[in-house]
Parts: structure tokens; sequence; C-alpha cells
């Protein structure tokens, strides 16, 4: 996830640097290269165990005080937490805010990784370089610009009022901020395999005269299925859990334009603190769903594209 | 050259116009108009916003935080990828799994598990209590929520090249009798120095911008712990659009220097590897 | 007495054995070929002698002393790797000043370093690019340097695993001699994997074939080729083509119940109809079956008596062509039983020796 910020000079997948032969890719054996003395081993243990401290301090701390937090006051208190009608109406919002940016995300993913692995053309760089930048702003600076744009002061803000659209401080401005914060999270997944598929399969499909819909679903598709999951799990994960970019925009209104990460704002911000980890706890759960296909998808999409 | 070959293929007026209509409206004209809104100020109005002590205070504690937090997140990044590609040991897994928590959950629950967590009564800050330390609400407080955010750039950065290091290069150096020391030091390190520069300035981009998980523990005080896209989103709520347009043009300009640092490390990296002369 | 020698060495990984009861010995100042298919454990017994794999019974005498528990960066020997392994983020000069800096008797007088990297790019040929990176240079230059930088620290081994399998052919012929040559200079002991049989004739003084894990031969490259022992080294070493049941060629006495033979291309005398050939009562007719071309001769082959087989002609030899009928004369054959190769003469041969 990291690098693909760096697309424009990403490197291409590894050529095969060894020659052919039947023991290539060991990996060093460092307890035969050295004698595995007290001190090495002391280093071993002391790193595992920092690593260890660390993930718990960081990660599993945080998550055990989400939980400690919300039952603090019981299960009763828990459930009425979760059930509550505004809660309910703040899922219902990131549901919302979330699919509209998956649907948003996968018609522009496709056009733009069709268009920049299968095609040369002038200025190609400069694109995917704009594609990245949504990632490279803060969530603050991507809330600004469009009140900005569709705000009271902008040119636009007249034109909208008389046709009664509102979009800031209303639902269209807290899916624009998703859109905006998740945009190239589907064509950064799709591009790096479509560029090391190659165009051969598509050439040859075109010349035997398939049309680009069949090309594409019955060529291109299969390879990018697994990163294409791969990209809507990412893509769901920053969706449901945007915070600042939404925060901006919403204006933070009980039950209308709320999402569940600004619910959980609020309620901390007015000391309801059982109910906002409460809130909090449905978000985690999201989260670990997430992780987990992730590490599915990651490896399907890494270990090829025919597989299942 | 362009090779006639290419256009073989069908859909390239369709892509290239979806693509590029798609990314003027949600991406292009948005951001340009930051740049518009920062030109109704003068140049001295500009100068004058962006040197406001309050908010010269804000960009200090947002980048010295976000540095240490980067810095921290390089070396334990390291650690961490280290660790997962090079020991065998129960628990591995889970680890490597765990890394990807701060991608997967949402900015605003961290920031009040975190602050939850290092506050006076928390299972952290009450350890720390006594030695006299606070975290949440200071300084402090804002650089841990950083590592938090951060740590996932370094790891996922180095971890691929560490995986993909040839074993001859330990090998060799083996060989010749270097100590493993050595061979950390002046074999491996060089292989994934430009991963860690990399992960160090996402993390570092990452942090700066951060708002979610901060903004809980920061307190928020003027001038000790508050962060920069805290004094846009105070601007915005005074309605002095100008003042954030031009606050946010500093920090956009920043993140995009830093980005372009780190693809020049990038490129020089290619050079001594790839070989142009 | 042996300076290197390997005694009785296992090893396995998994299923698959890669060292099967191994045991060879080395004389000092000698240049060795290991040769042998892929896979026949060749790369493996030259890891166990630097110490980068253990040998799972059995035991490695280097200089008289047992190293099983030496660390590989205890031994003291020179390895250039397949791909070289050189570093990329350094220099020439710094990747030939490695073992010099931080080996076990690291140097402190840069001076000294100066002058040794510099003698050893000088003595490989290439002086005045020290402050170029690997990534720089051509892959010749690549195993140069790889080479100076196993010598630098002055092992007294030196390995080389598939020195020449990542270089162009037209470098790779150049490259051989120009190791050999220095090898040679230097006198320092040697040994070299391969699975080309011509490097490891042409590089070599001594050449250790293996198959399967094992040993099967230890020899010069001219006595191997002229006296193989095994069915395997007989069929390995050079171009072989088979006697389906030799006992229908002339002159051969049967041995026991074999009837498969081997016959190498310079076993084989072919004649066209109408040329000389001086034991023509002994010879066999033959149909050619395809000619090729391969530079500086011309390789036939032909079949008889339902066997397939190679001969060569000279290329100013009159053409055969696909067809003719021709006489081919055998010399000898290698024929095989329980792995044990025995040399036949044709008996006609013989008679004349007696004759004379």
């Amino acid at each position: 996830m990291a690098e693909a910020v760096l697309s424009p000079v990403k490197q291409r997948p590894e050529k095969k640097r060894r020659t052919s032969s039947s023991d290539s890719a060991r990996t060093a054996r460092p307890d035969l290269i050295h004698e595995d003395g007290a001190g090495s081993k002391a280093v071993r243990l002391f790193l595992i165990g920092l690593s260890f401290l660390f993930i718990f301090v960081m990660m599993i701390l945080p998550l055990a005080t989400v939980i400690k937090e919300a039952l603090k006051q019981g299960w009763a208190a828990y459930q009425a937490a979760v059930t509550d009608e505004y809660t309910k109406s703040a899922i219902m919002l990131t549901l919302l805010a979330t699919f509209s940016a998956l649907a948003i995300n996968t018609v522009f993913g496709l056009f733009a990784a069709w268009a920049i692995t299968k095609f040369h053309f002038k200025g190609k760089k400069l694109l995917t370089t704009l594609i990245d930048i949504p990632v490279t702003v803060s969530p603050i600076i991507a809330g600004l610009i469009f009140v900005l744009v569709f705000g009271r002061q902008s040119f636009l803000y007249p034109y909208l009022k008389d046709a009664g659209i509102q979009i800031v401080y209303a639902v269209p401005g807290v899916i624009l901020a998703t859109v905006f914060v998740t945009f190239p999270f589907i064509s950064r997944e799709l591009i790096p395999v479509l560029e090391a598929q190659g165009t051969d399969e598509e050439e040859a499909a075109a010349l035997m005269g398939a049309s680009g819909w069949s090309i594409f679903t019955k060529v291109t598709f299969p390879h990018i299925k697994w990163a294409f999951l791969y990209g809507v799990v990412l893509c769901t994960a920053r969706a449901m859990g945007e915070f600042g970019a939404v925060s901006v925009l919403s204006g933070h209104l009980r039950g209308k334009t709320n999402t569940l990460p600004l619910y959980v704002e609020v309620l901390f911000q007015g000391f309801e603190w059982v109910p906002a980890f409460a809130v909090s706890s449905i978000l985690v759960i999201m989260a670990v769903v997430i992780l987990v296909a992730r590490n599915i998808f990651e490896h399907n999409a890494k270990t090829g594209s025919g597989g299942v | 050259m362009k090779e006639k070959g290419k256009r073989v293929i069908p859909g390239l007026g369709l892509s290239l116009g979806v693509t590029i209509t798609m990314l003027s409206v949600i991406v292009i004209i948005p951001l340009a108009s930051l740049a518009v809104f920062t030109a109704r100020l003068t140049p001295g109005k500009f100068i004058d916003v962006i040197t406001n002590r309050r908010v010269l205070a804000a960009f200090e504690v947002s980048f010295i935080t976000a540095f240490i937090a980067s810095l921290i997140n390089a070396v334990m990044g390291v650690i961490l990828a280290w660790v997962l590609v090079r020991y065998e040991f129960p628990g591995r897994r889970i680890i490597d799994g765990m890394i990807e928590l701060p991608f997967a959950l949402p900015t605003a629950v961290a920031g009040i598990s975190l602050t939850a967590l290092t506050s006076d009564k928390g299972w952290i800050g009450r350890i720390f209590d006594h030695i006299g330390v606070k975290i949440a609400y200071t300084r402090i407080g804002i650089t841990f929520a950083l590592v938090f955010v951060g740590i996932p750039f370094v790891v996922r950065a180095v971890q691929p090249v560490l995986e993909k290091l040839d074993g001859s290069y330990e090998e060799a150096a083996g060989v010749m009798g270097a100590s493993r020391a050595v061979i950390f030091r002046k074999v491996i390190f060089p292989e994934i120095r430009p991963a860690v520069f990399t992960g160090f300035g996402l993390a570092l981009g990452r942090c700066i911008g951060e708002y979610g998980s901060v903004v809980f523990i920061a307190g928020n005080q003027p001038y000790k712990t508050e962060i920069t896209p805290l004094i846009i989103m105070a601007k915005l709520q005074e309605y002095d659009y100008a003042s954030a347009s031009a606050i946010a043009l500093v920090m956009l300009v920043f993140s995009f220097t830093l980005l372009f640092a780190v693809n020049l490390i990038q490129v020089r990296n290619t050079k001594i590897l790839k070989g142009g002369r | 007495m042996a300076y290197v020698e390997l005694k009785n060495i296992n090893k396995s990984y998994g299923d698959f054995k890669a060292s099967d009861d191994v045991s060879f010995g080395i004389e000092k100042g000698k240049l060795i070929g290991l040769l042998g298919p892929s896979g026949s454990g060749k790369t493996t017994i030259l890891r166990m002698i630097a110490g980068l794999e253990t040998p799972d019974s059995g035991d490695i005498i280097i200089d008289g002393k047992v190293v099983n528990g030496i660390p590989a960066s205890k031994r003291g020997i020179g390895f250039v790797f397949q791909n070289y392994a050189l570093f990329r983020y350094m220099t020439v000069f710094d990747n030939v000043a490695f073992g010099l800096k931080y080996g076990p008797y690291a140097q402190k007088d840069k001076k000294y370093i100066q002058t040794r990297v510099n003698e050893l790019l000088e003595l490989v040929g290439l002086a005045g690019l020290g402050s170029r990176y690997p990534s720089q240079l051509s892959g010749g230059q690549r195993q140069r340097v790889a080479f100076a930088r196993a010598l630098a620290p002055n092992p007294y081994l030196l390995l080389l695993d598939e020195p020449f399998a990542a270089i162009d052919a037209k470098v790779r012929q150049e490259l051989r001699s120009w190791l050999k040559q220095i090898i040679e200079k230097l006198g320092i002991t040697s040994i070299f994997v391969t699975h080309d049989q011509d490097e490891a004739i042409e590089v070599a003084d001594e050449i250790i074939i293996t198959n399967n894990g094992r040993i099967e031969q230890m020899g010069t490259p001219i006595e191997i080729y002229r006296d193989p022992q095994t069915a395997f080294t007989a069929a390995f070493f050079g171009q072989t083509g088979y006697l389906e049941d030799y006992r229908q060629f002339k002159c051969f006495e049967p041995v026991g119940s074999i009837d498969k033979a081997i016959v190498r291309p310079e076993f084989v005398k072919l004649t066209k109809k109408n040329e000389y050939q001086k034991f023509k009562s002994s010879a066999e007719e033959a149909t050619v079956e395809r000619v090729s071309f391969r530079g500086n001769y011309i390789e036939v082959g032909v079949e008889s008596h339902g066997s397939h087989f190679v001969a060569r002609r000279e290329l100013e030899q009159e053409l055969v062509s696909v067809g003719e009928k021709v006489d081919v004369f055998i010399y000898r054959i290698f024929v095989t039983k329980d792995n044990k190769a025995y040399l036949l003469k044709n008996s006609s041969l013989r008679e004349e020796s007696v004759v004379i």
C-alpha cells in the first residue's frame, strides 16, 4: 500500500537476475556462516521481544481499551448504545458513503487502468501522478477543497441553491469527501497487475475480432480479479473509517449527516464515553473482518491471477 | 516511439475520456480552487496569515511530532520487518497481520482509544503518571498516536525488499570473514536503505496531515498541542476561507516536496542498480 | 597427501539425497572441475566445503584438519558465486577491499589495502575501473571482480560455483583460458562446479564426475574420456549414440548377456561406397538419416541394424546425402553392465596389430 504513491518510478516486477540453475533463490544461513554464539541469540531474543512489546502496546492495548471502555457499564448499556437510533442512521450513512465510493472508484479504476496499461500516450506519467494525489493530501484539506467549491462563497453556490441542492454540510458532501480520499485505491491495485501482464493477450484477441467488451470480460478481467477484490477491501477500509475530510463537510447533524466515526466523535466530545466506545466497537469488528479479508485477497493477488 | 500495434486494442478514447473527466471533477478542479482562494489574498496578507504566531506554532508542533514519530517508525519498522522476515517464532503470523491494523482501524476509533489508554486513568497513562510523565494531551501523546498511524508504511516498504534479498550477498560477505554486525551494516542495510527512506517519507507525509487519531489525544491547546490541520478546521469554522486555503497550500507544497524527495531517492537508487554511466 | 579431503559425506534435503557417501581427495595446487548434470549434487559439495551447508555425516578435512565445526566465516576460503553476489551499493574497489577490511585478518593499514586492491584489479585486467559500480560493468568484467574479491584476502582454497554460466558464449571461451592461466600462475588450489563438459575438459587439471549425489569417477580429462569406468560417465562424456544390439555388428566379442553399447562419433569412420575403407570387410552398411553442418565439421546421423548413432566427416571430404548407403567402421564401443563400463575394441584392429 505504502509504495504505491510512487507509481511514476515504481519498479517493474523484478526480472530474473539469476541464470537458470537448480539451486537458485537460496537464503543465507547465518547460523552456518557464524557460530551461533550467546551474543547473537541475545540479539535475536531482544528483537523478537521488542517487536512483541511494540505490537502489544500499539495494537493490542488500544483494541482492548475499546472493549474495556465499551463494557464498563455492563452489557445492557453497551446494547443500548449500539442499537440506538442515531447509531443505526450513522451505520446507514457509512454504508451509503462506502458503497458510493466503491462504485465510483471501481468505474474510475477500471477505465484508468485500461487506459494507462494498454496504450501509449503523452502525459501518462503526469496522469498517474495526479491519480495518486488524493492519498497524499491531508484529509482536512480534502474536506476544505469541497467546501471551497460548493460552499457559500463559491460562484456555484447561487445556482445550487436555486436548484435546491445542498452539498456542504449534507449527505452529498459526505459522499464526495469519501470518494475523494479513496479515489485511487482500486486503480493503483489494478495498474501494476495489468502492467506486468502486458498487452499481448488483448492484441491477440483484438486481431481475432473480439469486441472491446468481450476482450475485457474474457481476457483481461480474469487476470485482475484478485487484485480488484484486494483494492475493494482497501477502499472499504478507508471509506468507512474516513474522519477528517468527512468531518469538515458533514456539519455533524445527529441522525442526518453523521457517519459512524463522526458519531463516535460527537459522543466522545460530549463525554458520553461508554456509547462512544460501544459505537467504536462496531468499527473495530469491521476492521478485523477487513484485516482477515485483506490477508486472503493479498495472498491470492500476489500468487497469481489464475487460481480458484 | 509510438507502435502501431498498441492501437489494435479498442477503447483508448473512451477509457482516457472517462479517466480524465472523473479525475478533473473529483480531484483537479477542487484542488485548483485552493489556489484560486489563496490568490484572493495579497502577498502581504498571505505572509501574515502563514507567519501568524499561532500558525507557526502549529506548523512546529505538526512537524516536530511527525518527524520524531517517523524516526521511531523508521527504527521500529526495520526491526519489525527484520524479525518478521528473518526469524521463525510462534506468533509471527499474528504480528504480521496486526501491522496492518492502522490501515484498517478508523482513525477516530484509534484516536479515542489511544487517548483513553494514555490518559492518567488508562493502562499506560497510569504507569507513566507515577513517574510524572503525562502522555495524553501533550506532544508525547501526539507522537504516540502518529507512531501508531505511520508504522505500517515503513514495515510494508522494507519487508518485501528483505524478503527478496538474495542470500548470496550475505554468504559472500560471510565467507570473506565479515562479522554479523558488519554484514548488516555494510551489506544488508545498503540494500534496504532506499526502502527505509521511502517508508520514512511516506510515514512523515501521512503524519503531518493526520487529523482523526490526533485531535482527541492532542488536547488542542494553542501554541502547545495544536496541530496544523486543526488550525485549518478553526479557520473554516470562522468562515475565514482565504486563510484556511493559505495554510492548506503551505501543507500541500510541503507534502509534494516530500514526495518529490522520495522519488528522487528512488531514481538515484535505480541509477546505481541499473547502471547508467 | 590430499590437501582437501571429503570422507563419506552424506547430505539430504528431505527425501532428496544431495550427497550419497561422497569421498575424494584433492592435491595441493590442483584445479579441479566438479562436473555433473544439474541436481547431481555438485554445488552442494562445494557449499559444504565452504561451510555454507553442513553434512549430515562424514568429515571434511582441509590441510589435515577436520573443519566440520568451523563456521564459514573462519575457514578462510575464497568463493565465487554463480551470480557473483557483488555488493551492488559498493564500488568495484570497495567490493575487492571487503575481505581485507572486515575479514578475520582485517588490515588496519589503508595503504596496504589500497596497494593490494589495485594489484588485484591489475591482475584481472580492470585497472582504473575501481570507482565504478557493478551495474556499470559487463558480465565478463563482473566475473573478474568477483574473482579478484575472492582472491584479495589470500585464501588457501578457491571455490567457484558455475563461474561462466552467466556469461555470453563468446566471452565465456575467452574467460575460460584466462581463468586457467591465472589460477596456474597463482598456484592456488581451486575447485569449480560446472555442468558443461567442454568447460571441464578445457579448464580442469582433474575432473570429478557427479551423478545422483554420488561420485562416478575422478581423473584427468583424458583418463575419463578414454577410460570411463561407469555407465554414466561413458554416456555423459562426449556425444553418444547407442547400438541396440552390438552383437549384430561384426568383430565385437560378446560379453555376457549384454547387448546395448555406447558409441561416440570419433569411434566411427564413415566412408562413401566409392571411397577407400581400410577395414572394408569389417565395416557395416548404414543409411544416412541426417546431415548437419556444425561449423568446423559435418555431423552425420546414420542408421544400421536398427541402431541410430552419429559420425563425423571433414569439411574437405565429399558430401554425403540423406538416404545414401555408406560404410561405417566402428573402432571401439563401451558396453555397460551394472553401472560398470567396459571397452571393447574391434577385433579386426587387434588382428592387424598381431600381423604387425
